[in-house]
């Protein structure tokens, strides 16, 4: 018997209201994503990849259809409720990194455990490996600001792992940067699901997509 | 002219009875708050006393109602007063044990014919009539009125609430500039100069200060009403409060639009003293 | 990282923005401060004044201010009957008028002047010499004056003063008296600029010979301990019913609702202004920082944070905001009520004693509940477009921008 999908999505559909006219950006999307799976999302701008992305993470409601995250419809959840799944059980990756300026790396990575009321030596600890993970221990001081645009996606992914997740969600998370740092990144996407986080990679980069176990294209808000 | 009755002191004050005096009696004016608290009408005859507790009054006949005139050192004061014609004001205090007190008054008030010649006319006056004090109604302001006090009280209040105002108003600049860095940056990275760009911050605080120097006296000027008429309803009084005249609108309006471009310029001059390259990093 | 630290980080990244608004607010506050010292500070001051003189009940002829009415007849009778009230330890009848002194360079200074049948010194404070007691000279009147009439004359306790009365309302050419200065003293109502001499009544009568006999503008009463002011007044009351009896709280309560009313309005309408006007801006500088945050705050929700958790982090902002610059308003309006005190003070005629600002305890309570129920109010709309950020949308926005 397989193991129950980690996110299971079943004829999503998303409508956008537009003062010219309702826009649909998602039509009937079925997707399943087990444990430990790596799956490539791409296609043109605007196909839907992004929206898809945000049902899957429970940033966004769909208008209709139903997602369920280890087991649990997401639709009957509260609001806090979808809250405390994200921090719990997904991870979020940005293509515009989206650290707290004010924090340091460390206060970034450890925020999110913080939230979720880890114990502080359990934290401490988290954080210095996490850190240790993305190779920046000894930048653990800087602010964002003080970092490569490399080094801030590193601290990004460092972040979403913190609690855990079963889940990570990266939207673009080579977009904002070179070749060669892109490569980086997409080397520790490897490692983080080679340690059995199952990953969702949306993205224009072939190469990076490439990388992945499962590749879906996408056109005009449909699976192709 | 009917002198006024108030600087005899409260008087005792009795409505008489609907049965007229035997004779017509002397006609008298009061007050419109005196006659609002005790339900005079013009016709009615009262009684008024030279004694407080009342001794011995005498009969008079309402013959109209008065407001009068706002004084705002009596603010607080309840404005229950009459006037009499002034025979009958001294019979009705005259000591019979003084034949002088039939022909004394408190104050004679004189209207010149030219108001300027009122310093030299009191002089004169006092020197000619030993004893007595001529003063000028108008007198020149020592700065130790009252209401010369309380106009620096005002004008203190006034200070540190610009005080305050500007420190908001530098904060919410500091905010503007910053949320244009990169607008700022990209000029600068493009070859646009300093000077260049603090003109246009100058235009553009000019317009934002005038227009919200102008908006704030009209709101003034409209709230002044309001104003008005709760401390006129408050006190009774037909007294102006507040009035925004032009000079205080031109002085409020030459405070305001330079305090606004000032901090505008200052704002944008902190941005602008930082390098291309740090405008531009995120 | 609690709410209350994330909302200091957040506060301490823009340090100018944050420097400037916890100044204005400062400033603002100060003035709040002020006004609520200024809504008692003309009552307690006068308080003060009233229970220092020693007498805590006045009787009047009639209901108009003290000294300003017309005067009781037969006073020291009145007196005497009053003070055999089982509540009432003393009662002083008081005359008031004017006199002239001429100073050493010629000039007339014009004197306060007052007559007092107190036995027992009340009244005053003596500051040198002794008070008004029977000189062994029955001819000599004694006289006690205060310091800056002692001064502008160099006074001393045992020096002569000569007074020519002018008493009443018209002009008089009264001789001059020669009075012994028995004591030097500060009396309560005196004001900064005022030259007062106080005598015994037999004294009044010879200075100012042209006043009635038997007539005193006001009875000082001073109720016993265990009495009260309130027993003393309706005892006072039943023995001379058709005279006004009042305790210094009615003369209090009656001065709030006339002479010091216009204080009170216009620190009511002042405090309302800079409560408003903090609020305003406050909610102001809130709005702008959250719409420059929208991403960061649309993260924060992305990686799990709940609405209340991101709306008490901007609740702390504004309390830390506003907090800061509520405390520095404590001792920043204490320095601006010394200015403006001083400026109230300059009025002619007041008592030298009497404040326009005084502390309170309470007022600083007030201070504190009022600036920290602004901040929650200037907190609400910026909190609502916070509660309501839609995430993906917000996150979306922020790429393409």
């Amino acid at each position: 018997m397989s193991a129950p999908p980690v996110v299971e999505a079943r004829d999503l559909t998303k409508v956008f209201p537009m003062p010219a006219g309702p826009v649909t950006a998602l039509g009937g999307v079925s997707l399943r994503i087990d444990p430990s799976e790596y799956v490539a999302i791409s296609g043109p701008s605007g196909c839907g990849k992004s929206t898809l992305l945000h049902l899957l993470g429970c940033v966004e409601t769909p208008t209709s259809g139903s997602i369920a995250l280890d087991g649990r419809q997401v639709a009957s959840l509260s609001d806090a409720e979808r809250s405390r799944l994200r921090l719990a059980r997904i991870g979020f990756v940005f293509q515009r990194f989206f650290l707290l300026p004010m924090l340091t790396a460390w206060e970034n990575v450890e925020l999110p455990q913080s939230e979720l009321r880890i114990p502080k030596a359990k934290r401490r600890e988290r954080t210095r490996e996490l850190l240790a993970y993305v190779g920046l221990e000894s930048r653990a001081d800087h602010r964002p600001s003080q970092l490569s645009g490399g080094e801030m996606q590193r601290v990004a992914i460092a972040r979403a792992l913190a609690n855990r997740p079963s889940l990570v969600l990266a939207d673009e998370p080579t977009g904002e940067l070179d070749e060669a740092t892109g490569t980086q990144i997409a080397d520790l996407l490897d490692r983080v699901n080679a340690d059995g986080t199952a990953l969702v990679v949306v993205t224009h980069n072939a190469a990076l997509a490439a990388r992945a176990g499962r590749r879906i294209a996408m056109t005009s808000g449909r699976l192709a | 002219m009917l002198p006024l009755l108030s600087s005899l002191g409260p008087l005792a004050l009795a409505l008489a009875s609907a049965t007229p005096a035997p004779a017509e009696p002397p006609k008298i004016l009061v007050t419109r708050q005196l006659a609002e608290a005790q339900r005079l009408q013009i016709g009615d005859v009262v009684s008024i006393s030279g004694d407080p507790s009342g001794r011995d009054p005498k009969p008079f006949k309402i013959a109209g109602i008065y407001e009068p005139t706002p004084d705002p050192m009596r603010l607080v004061a309840k404005r229950y007063e009459a006037r009499l014609h002034l025979p009958d004001l001294m019979a009705l205090n005259a000591d019979p044990k003084d034949p002088l007190s039939a022909e004394s008054v408190t104050a004679v008030n004189v209207k010149l014919r030219d108001p300027a010649d009122a310093e030299a006319f009191g002089r004169e006056l006092a020197a000619r009539v030993p004893g007595i004090l001529a003063l000028p109604t108008a007198r020149a302001d020592d700065g130790a009125g009252p209401f010369a006090v309380l106009e620096r009280f005002h004008l203190a209040i006034a200070l540190v609430t610009v005080l305050g105002s500007t420190a908001f108003l530098l904060a919410l600049m500091v905010m503007r500039a910053e949320e244009r860095r990169e607008t700022v940056g990209i000029l600068r990275l493009i070859g646009i100069s300093r000077r260049h760009i603090l003109l246009e911050v100058l235009v553009e605080g000019l317009v934002v200060a005038t227009a919200g120097a102008v908006f704030g006296v009209v709101f003034a000027w409209l709230t002044e009403g309001a104003v008005n008429r709760f401390f006129q309803w408050r006190y009774d009084t037909a007294l102006v409060f507040v009035r925004v005249t032009a000079p205080i609108a031109a002085r409020c309006v030459s405070l305001s639009v330079p305090l606004g471009v000032l901090a505008g310029l200052a704002a944008s001059w902190a941005l602008l003293r930082r390098d291309v390259v740090a405008l531009l990093r995120r | 990282m609690s709410p209350a630290g994330l909302a200091w980080r957040g506060l301490v990244r823009q340090p100018a923005r944050a420097a400037l608004g916890v100044a204005g607010i400062a400033v603002v506050g100060a003035l709040l401060f002020d006004m609520l010292l200024l809504s008692r500070g003309l009552v307690v001051s006068f308080r003060d004044i009233l229970e220092g003189a020693g007498f805590d009940v006045r009787v009047t002829a009639t209901d108009a201010p003290p000294l300003l009415g017309p005067p009781l007849r037969d006073a020291e009778t009145l007196a005497e009957t009053v003070r055999a009230l089982p509540e009432v330890r003393d009662a002083v009848p008081l005359r008031s008028g004017k006199a002239e002194a001429t100073a050493a360079d010629g000039s007339t200074l014009p004197i306060y002047f007052f007559g007092t049948g107190s036995r027992s010194g009340h009244g005053w404070t003596a500051i040198e010499g002794s008070g008004l007691t029977p000189s062994a000279d029955a001819g000599t009147v004694p006289v006690v004056v205060n310091r800056r009439l002692a001064s502008r004359l160099s006074l001393t306790p045992g020096s002569k003063l000569r007074l020519r009365g002018a008493c009443g309302s018209q002009a008089t050419a009264l001789p001059p008296v020669e009075m012994k200065v028995q004591g030097i003293v500060a009396f309560p109502f005196d004001s900064s600029a005022g030259l007062t001499a106080m005598t015994t009544l037999p004294g009044f009568l010879r200075v100012c010979a042209n006043e009635s006999p038997g007539l005193a503008e006001l009875l000082l009463v001073a109720s016993k301990p265990e009495a009260g002011a309130d027993a003393a007044v309706a005892a006072i009351r039943r023995v001379a019913p058709g005279l006004h009896v009042f305790s210094n709280e009615q003369l209090l309560d009656r001065l709030q609702r006339t002479d010091f009313s216009y204080f009170r309005q216009i620190s009511f309408v002042l405090s309302a202004i800079t409560i408003f006007f903090a609020f305003l801006l406050v909610t102001t500088l809130l709005t702008v920082s959250v719409n420059q945050r929208l991403g960061e705050l649309a993260v924060l929700r992305a990686l799990g944070f709940r609405r209340w958790r991101i709306v008490s982090g901007l609740l702390c902002e504004s309390l830390l905001l506003v907090g800061a610059g509520g405390l520095l308003a404590l001792p920043g309006g204490a320095l601006l009520a010394l200015w403006l005190d001083r400026i109230l003070r300059t009025m002619p005629d007041l008592p030298e004693r009497l404040h326009f600002f005084v502390f309170e305890p309470r007022a600083v309570l007030l201070h504190v509940a009022i600036i920290a129920l602004t901040a929650l109010l200037a907190a609400a709309y910026p909190a609502v477009l916070v509660a309501r950020l839609p995430i993906a949308a917000t996150l979306r926005r922020e790429v393409v921008s």
